[in-house]
This record gives structure tokens, C-alpha cells and sequence, in this order.
């Protein structure tokens, strides 16, 4: 196992330099006197005759490819990805600022995303054909059909306007004084966890209740997409000769479904799972906009829409490091899961 | 027992309605919106979202009284007049005696002293994105827009070749000419004798305390010492030129506060998208009515619109398409149809900068239009032809607007109701079209970029009929519709890379100067966007009368100045306005005080928060 992932590691910075020429090629082919805009904050700057071309050898946009590859790496590696307009600060210093808020919220969706997305799928694959079955299956198949924004603003509208149960933002203003003012230590800057270790109950009810209803709409379009894998992949294993076996020997079908079936037919659902990490990532940028929350997903958004450049590329980055980190992640809980995978 | 159920059961209905019905949170407003401010710092800053925080940070030297135009004394114990002695010179030199007791936010003591370095302070720094240009020019009597290009006429060398990129001068030479042009002009320009504070103009310009009245972000008095000791100007002539024309972020102002307002800056918490404000309790003419301002950025108007259902915001910003949401709603409170002095308009850069990424290939091959684009007339006017003006007034603002011939509001000297308006009419626009750049526009077609600020619907939806009546007219015609975010937007037209977006004005003052100049002057706000061939154009033709007409005293002659300005205007398709907006003020009834005012920053939707409370 170990030497397993050991090589996987080894990997990594590869995948990470495939990665950086790939975004680095989307920059040069800007060509550099629109990569001046980036550079130039004062359009006065380029008034002055030949001032474009002043700049261009100034920041030495002129340079062959492969030089500037090297000079935006030493940049990049030395925590310099430009400036972001849509955080009007560094794009690193942005994204650092709102990781937090971004994973707390795909990280608590990943748990009702996969357990219930498991339950429902097992359930409807234990019961084929059978009216639980069609209603499992129909649920799954209005959530997946649903339009994530047209989803939101459904939940917004009767959690919200009607029954006045969960508001949307991050937290409540009161809450956000008491975080800007004190008593309050941000330790590990995902809000419900450090409401419970400033002892701050009164945060972390009002911080589950802004979560509840971009889980949900984070949740029900990707407990379709679970379910059905879980489900075809339970009625695969459910044909194998040795549950047929298990079967014979006369054990019960509950044995023989949390034993032999529901062990096996997880292994695809692992494999999803880890990707769906950064599809969940992926979701925040129509959540975080309807229930209007600060994070990741609405910064990339914000910054593609009015081509902030350095954002994009900064986000598109750390995306990829995500996406190369879960994909490792993924790969030894599948060797875990199956023994096979680790033998070759 | 049923009647005794029934009474029960509208006993409760009644309990739970009331309860609804109650003041969330007395003691905090909040205003959600879709615009974030660009800037506190009062020099730098020229938008609504910005003005709306200042206004609330800072106080000016006089301000309006209620909803009027008339003027009062705030932190001048008087308004300058000809009458009182304090207005003289033929209206070049104003004095100001300064209020005592007045106190900051930071707890220093106002003094003339205080009038001196702001004045001093937003001349030099005159950040090219800010508003302090309006008081330049009133200042220079109309002759100059900017100090560096009062510089260059003091100095006899341009300013750029005078300080280099990294701000400092380039010979002994340039440095002593920067030093002797504080000394020798700006610094008699603001002068402090005794208790007064005194504006000694180059020349006479009538709307100069328009410019410089409370709503105006740019005439907020600043806190001297503490700009000092923040790293802002030294208040020396050797180095001012290091603080000059920075970009807002570099200013120590920009994310803090240095007022003497009724309310003082909690947080501008960027990650959250809120501006949270608290009562300032020695302001001078007594404490705020609520304790707490919040402003949020909430782009989604849905969001919006169930934050002011459930009270968790007090007042927002509904664009007019959707006016008629809340009639049925008992709790909320709709005032609509009040004067507004601002235009929406439809821009077209004459020059746009070559490193535009909004011009596609650059040339007129159907992929993309050439930087100069809307020099011709026909591709202005194929465009001004193709918009349905009704529609949009009708449907899209829900009849909250009014046509107007020019970028001038009804009601501003020089409005004319009688000029002709141009006619949405798609014939007229294909001829134009055919006949633009030689027939090549035609035959190639083109991919143009139409741009909004996100979040404003209206905007987008008239940017979405262009596109659907120019296409229309020739296949090969294309419209992209592209929406940017308030400050990347004004960003991108201040650096000339827009071909066509649509933005409004909303009047600094109240007079057509601030329109005809902002508008159409070569050196204008928006006039200088349009770049260097339609600047030669504005200098022929349109600066002359424009400088001319603001010095003028007799009104019926200033306003044949505007009638033959506007004339040329609209022969050349130079003019190009989608409507006059009119108010639309949505709140929770909880919330008392507003009263609308022309020039207030959002002053039709937002109240004066000093006067505003929860009850």
C-alpha cells in the first residue's frame, strides 16, 4: 500500500507542471499587450506615445515562451498569482480568504450527498421493480432534471419567503458582530467548528440554519446522480454467484445485503464520490450566488464573468490541485475497499 | 363550538400576523442592493455605491436643505453670497467660517486648517477615476480638468515627462517645476485666515457650491491628522507628486474612515459583500435616530426580495421591472415616480483601445469590429434606428421613464421638449448599416460586445433587444451581450476598452453644465472615454459652446448656447440617451424618514439615514 502511494505521489508534481503549462498557455496566448491590462492600473499609463511598447519590455511580456513560463512559475511558486479585481487583492491572498467558506459548505453537502444518496440507492436496488423502487427512482430522476438555480430559488422561496426558516447569507448580522467584535477566535476558520470551540452555541445554531438550505439544493441534485449508481451497481452484484451462495447457505437477505452485496457494490460509489467533491465545488458557484454566501464558487463566477484574468487562472489552479489531491484520495480508498487494486 | 374554533383560529391568525408585523431589530437599518462600492476614499470615488457610504461617513462645507435645492450652513457657519459679503470678486473668491466643536470620528477637532488639506489634498492627488475633476474645473474657472494638465501649463512640460513611473521627477529641473506649482498655484488657490477658509477661483464658475454641497462624496471634509499619521499626503510641496493619481486601493482612505459624519465605518468586510456602519454619538448636530447601518451586495434580486419579505433587510433595490411585486404585500412600502436627475444612455466608443479584449479580431471580418468601429455616423445611427425606446419604457421599466432628446434630464436649464427623439424604426437603421464603413459593414458583418453592469435586469434586457433587432436586420450581424461587475465595469470604461455598454448619470449637480460637459465636453467624464477621434471632434464642435455657455450669466442667452450644442448633437448621432429614469422607492413600512432628493447618492430609493429610524 505504502509504495502505492508513494508512487502516486511521485506523480503529483507532474500532473501539477502538466497543469500549470496548460493554464501558463492560456496567459501567452493573450499575447502581451493585452497581458498589460494586468500590469496597468492608471489608464493614463498608456496614453503617452510608445508607452505599450515601454511597458511590454518593462515587464518583459516580449520574452520567448518558455522564459516566461520559468518567470510566472518562480512567481506562482513564490505565492505571486497577480492581482485579483473581483477581491481587490491578491488572487492568492482571495482565495486563501474564501476556501473555508466554500469547503465547509461542499464538505457538509459531501455527507448527505453520499450517505442518503447510498440509503436511497439501496434501498431501491433491494427492491426492484417494486413500487418503492419507482418512487426512489422518480425523486431522483425530478432532482437531477432540476435546474440547480431553478432548485435554489424554490428553497429560497419556501424555507425562506414562506416558512421564514432559513435565511440566506453566511450568518446573521448579529452573529457577524459578535465574530468582528468578540469574544471570538477563528482557529479553524470553518465557522460551525470554531462556534464549538469559542463555546458559541447560539453561532453554530445560526450557522447550521444559513447551511440548511444550500445543502439541500446542493444535496438533491446529486442524490440522483449516487442513488443510480448505487442502484445498478447493487443489482450487478446482486447476480453474482456468491450471493446466490450466501443465499443457499440460508443466511438472511439483511446479511446478505450489508455483507456481501453492499461492501461490493460501493466500490464505483467511492470512485464517484471523490470526484464529486469538485463537482460539488462546481455547485457552490449558483448556490453561493442565490443564497448569496461568500466563497469560491461565486469569486470564479464573478471573476469569468468580467474576465478577471489572474482570478480565473488562480482559481482554475487551485481547482486542479483539488481535483489531482481527491483524485489520490480516491485511489488508495479504492485499494482499501479492494484488495485487487494494491496486488497490481 | 364551532363559532367558539372559528374565533379561536382568527385570534391566532391575527397573533401570528402581528407578530410578523413587528419591527425586526430596531435599532439596525439594512439596505441590500446590487452594487459594492468601488472606493471610500471621498477623491476617488464617482459612483453610487461609494457616494451612498460617504455620504453617510462625511459632512461638507453646506448642504441642501430637506428635499429643495436650496442651501443651508453644515460645517460653514454660513453659505457665501454676494449679499452676506462672503461671495466676492464677481464670484471668485468664496469665504467659509468654519464651525467649532465639530469633531471627527478619530476624536482630532475640526479646523479651517482641515478645509485646507482636503481641498489641497484632492487637487494633487486628483485620481483619475474620481470626481474631484468637477471641482478642478470649477476652481480653474472651466480652464482645466486636471492638475497635470494645469502643470503643463505652469510648467511648460507635460507631467508624465515630468515624473516618471515610479513616481518620482525626472531631472532636478521637473522637480523643481512640481515644488514651485504647489507653492505658486495651488496653495493660494486655498487659503485659511483667522476662522475662515477661503477659495480664491481662477476665474468665476456659477454651479461651484453645487460641486462642493453634502451628496457631493468629493466636497467631504477629511481628517487632516489622521491622514498624516495613515501615510496620506505630508501636506509638503516637496513629493506631492507621490500621491498623485494613485489607484483607489493605494489610498489610505479607501477602505477606512476619516469623517466627521453621523456615522463611522465598522467594517467594509469584502469577503461577506457588506458595509457595516455605527452611530457616530458626538456628532455635532446630535446622534443618528438607529445605532447600526448595514449595506449589503446582494446580486440576486430574488434574494432581495425575500430578505425585504422576511424583514431581514428594510429597504432594497428593485429594478423597475419588477414594481408591481409588492402591491399585494400589507408590510411593504412603494413610493414611485418621483424625479430623478440622471439618463440612462447607450455608449459607443469612438476609439476603443487596441488591447480590448471586448473587440473580438479587431477588424471588420465578422469576428469581431475595429477599435474606431463608431467613428462612422451610419454605425451610430444603425444603432440608435434598431432600439424600441416605447418597449423599453413600457415594459421593461414599467412606464417608470421618460424619452428625452439629449443626455439632459426634464427640468435642467436648456431642455427642450420640442427636439425630435430618434425613432425606433429598422428601416432607417438598415439604410444606415448598408451605407456604414463604405458598404464593408454590410457585406463582412461584425460580432460587437454589448455590455452592463451584472445585476442591473433593465440593462441587460436592453442590451438583449439591441442584440434581437440588429441581427435581425443583416445575418451577419452579431451581438454579444455581456454582463460585468460594477467595479470591473467602470474600470473598463474608464480605460477605454467598452465599444458599446450602457450606463446612466446621475447629476453631481444640478445644472445642464454637468450633463453637457460630462457627456459630450473632450475631456467630460464620459466624453473622454470615447477616445482620441471623437475627442478632436468635441474640441471643434462641442467644447466652444460647452465653455462658453458655463460662464455665461444670462440665462436666455446660455440657453441658445444648448439649443444649437443639442442640435449638433443629434444631427450626428452624438446624443444618444435610452430614457430618463424615474424613482422607485421599495421599504419596509417599519422604516420612516425617507424623503426622495435629486442629487443624494440613490436619493430616490434610499432615505437620508441620518433622519431615518424603525418604528
Amino acid at each position: 500500500m505504502l509504495a502505492f502511494i508513494v508512487r502516486r505521489l511521485l506523480i503529483l508534481p507532474i500532473i501539477l507542471i502538466g497543469v500549470t503549462l496548460l493554464i501558463f498557455s492560456m496567459i501567452w496566448m493573450l499575447g502581451p499587450e493585452r497581458l498589460i491590462g494586468t500590469y496597468v492600473k492608471s489608464p493614463e499609463a498608456l496614453k503617452s506615445e510608445k508607452a505599450v511598447e515601454r511597458l511590454i519590455q518593462k515587464y518583459g511580456l516580449d520574452r520567448p515562451a518558455p522564459e516566461m513560463y520559468v518567470k510566472w512559475l518562480g512567481n506562482v511558486l513564490k505565492g505571486d498569482f497577480g492581482y485579483s479585481n473581483v477581491g481587490r487583492q491578491g488572487v492568492l491572498q482571495s482565495i486563501m480568504e474564501l476556501i473555508p467558506y466554500t469547503f465547509e459548505l461542499a464538505l457538509y453537502a459531501l455527507i448527505p450527498v453520499v450517505f442518503v444518496g447510498i440509503w436511497l440507492g439501496v434501498i431501491a436496488g433491494s427492491h426492484q421493480d417494486k413500487p418503492l423502487d419507482h418512487g426512489i427512482r422518480i425523486f431522483a430522476i425530478i432532482g437531477w432534471s432540476l435546474p440547480d438555480y431553478v432548485f435554489g430559488l424554490l428553497v429560497l422561496l419556501v424555507f425562506y419567503s414562506y416558512l421564514k426558516w432559513f435565511p440566506p447569507g453566511f450568518l446573521s448580522d448579529a452573529s457577524m458582530k459578535v465574530m468582528r467584535e468578540g469574544p471570538w477566535k477563528d482557529i479553524t476558520h470553518f465557522v460551525t467548528i470554531d462556534a464549538i470551540l469559542n463555546w458559541r452555541f447560539d453561532i453554530l445554531w445560526d450557522a447550521i440554519r444559513h447551511l440548511i438550505a444550500p445543502l439541500l439544493t446542493l444535496s438533491y441534485l446529486w442524490w440522483a446522480y449516487i442513488l443510480r449508481i448505487t442502484r445498478s451497481s447493487m443489482l450487478e452484484v446482486l447476480r453474482k454467484d456468491y450471493v446466490r451462495t450466501a443465499r443457499a447457505k440460508g443466511l438472511s437477505e439483511k446479511v446478505v445485503i450489508n455483507k456481501h452485496v453492499k461492501r461490493n457494490a460501493l466500490i464505483p460509489v467511492a470512485t464517484v464520490s471523490g470526484g464529486m467533491i469538485v463537482q460539488l465545488f462546481a455547485g457552490t458557484v449558483i448556490v453561493e450566488t442565490i443564497f448569496a454566501r461568500p466563497g469560491l464558487g461565486r469569486f470564479t463566477a464573478t471573476a469569468a464573468v468580467t474576465l478577471d484574468y489572474f482570478s480565473v487562472i488562480g482559481a482554475a489552479l487551485f481547482f486542479s490541485l483539488i481535483l489531482i489531491v481527491t483524485n489520490l484520495i480516491v485511489d488508495i480508498s479504492y485499494a482499501l475497499i479492494d484488495p485487487r487494486i494494491r496486488l497490481s | 363550538m364551532q363559532k367558539k374554533l372559528f374565533v379561536l383560529f382568527i385570534c391566532l391568525l391575527a397573533l401570528t400576523l402581528s407578530a410578523f408585523a413587528a419591527v425586526k431589530d430596531p435599532d439596525t437599518i439594512v439596505n441590500a442592493e446590487y452594487g459594492a462600492p468601488e472606493t471610500l476614499d471621498p477623491h476617488a470615488e464617482w459612483d453610487n455605491a461609494s457616494g451612498a457610504v460617504i455620504n453617510n461617513l462625511y459632512d461638507n462645507l453646506i448642504k441642501y436643505v430637506g428635499e429643495t435645492i436650496e442651501f443651508e450652513p453644515m460645517l460653514s457657519t454660513a453659505v457665501p453670497t454676494p449679499e452676506n459679503g462672503l461671495l466676492k470678486d464677481n464670484g471668485k473668491t468664496y469665504i467659509f467660517p468654519i464651525r467649532k466643536g465639530v469633531k471627527f470620528h478619530s476624536g482630532n477637532i475640526l479646523t479651517p486648517k482641515d478645509i485646507e488639506y482636503t481641498f489641497e489634498r484632492g487637487f494633487l492627488a486628483d485620481n483619475s477615476s474620481g470626481a474631484v475633476t468637477l471641482i478642478i474645473e470649477a476652481v480653474s474657472g472651466g480652464e482645466f480638468y486636471t492638475v497635470a494638465d494645469w502643470f503643463e501649463a505652469y510648467a511648460g512640460m507635460a507631467y508624465s515627462d515630468a515624473v516618471n513611473d515610479d513616481r518620482e521627477p525626472t531631472s532636478a529641473e521637473a522637480k523643481a517645476k512640481l515644488i514651485g506649482f504647489y507653492n505658486e498655484v495651488i496653495d493660494p488657490l486655498f487659503v485659511v485666515e483667522g476662522d475662515n477658509f477661503i477659495v480664491n477661483m481662477k476665474d468665476a464658475f456659477a454651479p461651484f457650491l453645487f460641486i462642493i454641497v453634502k451628496y457631493a462624496g468629493w466636497g467631504s471634509i477629511i481628517d487632516s491628522q489622521w491622514c498624516m499619521a495613515n501615510g496620506e499626503w505630508d501636506w509638503k510641496a516637496d513629493g506631492w507628486w507621490k500621491w498623485h493619481d494613485r489607484t483607489p486601493e493605494e489610498s489610505a482612505l479607501h477602505m477606512a474612515d476619516a469623517g466627521c459624519g453621523p456615522y463611522k465605518l465598522a467594517v467594509w468586510d469584502q469577503t461577506n459583500n457588506m458595509v457595516v456602519m455605527e452611530r457616530f454619538d458626538d456628532y455635532w448636530q446630535g446622534p443618528a435616530k438607529t445605532k447600526t447601518l448595514i449595506f449589503k451586495t446582494v446580486e440576486e434580486y430574488s434574494t432581495r426580495k425575500a430578505m425585504l419579505e422576511a424583514g431581514d433587510a428594510d429597504l432594497v433595490l428593485v429594478d423597475p421591472i419588477y414594481r408591481y411585486d409588492f402591491d399585494n404585500n400589507p408590510d411593504i412600502e412603494v413610493i414611485s415616480g418621483h424625479p430623478r436627475a440622471q439618463v440612462t444612455s447607450i455608449h459607443m466608443g469612438w476609439k476603443v483601445q487596441e488591447t480590448s479584449e471586448y473587440i473580438g479580431s479587431g477588424k471588420l471580418d465578422g469576428n469581431g469590429i475595429p477599435a474606431d468601429f463608431f467613428t462612422d455616423i451610419n454605425v451610430r445611427a444603425g444603432i440608435l434606428h434598431a432600439f424600441n425606446y416605447d418597449a423599453l419604457i413600457d415594459d421593461l421599466v414599467n412606464g417608470l421613464g421618460k424619452r428625452v432628446p439629449t443626455d439632459l434630464p426634464e427640468g435642467f436649464l436648456g431642455f427642450d421638449p420640442t427636439l425630435p427623439v430618434y425613432e425606433f424604426d429598422l428601416g432607417k437603421a438598415e439604410k444606415a448599416w448598408k451605407a456604414a464603413w463604405g458598404g464593408e459593414v454590410w457585406e463582412n458583418g461584425f460580432k460587437l460586445v454589448a455590455m452592463y453592469n451584472a445585476g442591473n435586469e433593465v440593462r441587460q434586457t436592453a442590451c438583449e433587444m439591441l442584440k434581437v433587432y440588429v441581427e435581425s436586420i443583416n445575418p451577419k450581424f452579431q451581438v454579444e451581450v455581456l454582463g460585468v461587475q460594477w467595479p470591473t465595469y467602470l474600470k473598463a470604461t474608464r480605460e477605454e476598452l467598452c465599444p458599446l455598454y450602457i450606463i446612466g448619470w446621475v447629476a453631481d449637480y444640478p445644472d445642464a453644465h454637468n450633463f453637457f460637459s460630462t457627456y459630450y465636453h473632450s475631456n467630460g467624464y464620459y466624453g473622454k472615454r470615447h477616445g482620441g477621434e471623437y475627442n478632436d471632434f468635441a474640441k471643434e464642435y462641442l467644447d466652444p459652446i460647452i465653455d462658453v455657455a458655463v460662464k455665461e450669466t444670462d440665462v436666455n442667452k446660455r440657453i441658445e448656447m444648448y439649443a444649437e450644442l443639442q442640435k449638433i448633437l443629434l444631427e450626428n448621432y452624438i446624443a444618444t440617451p435610452l430614457y430618463m429614469p424615474q424613482g422607485l422607492y421599495v421599504a419596509r413600512k417599519w422604516l420612516k424618514g425617507f424623503f426622495p432628493h435629486l442629487l443624494r447618492s440613490s436619493g430616490d430609493r434610499t432615505p437620508e439615514f441620518y433622519y431615518a429610524w424603525k418604528e
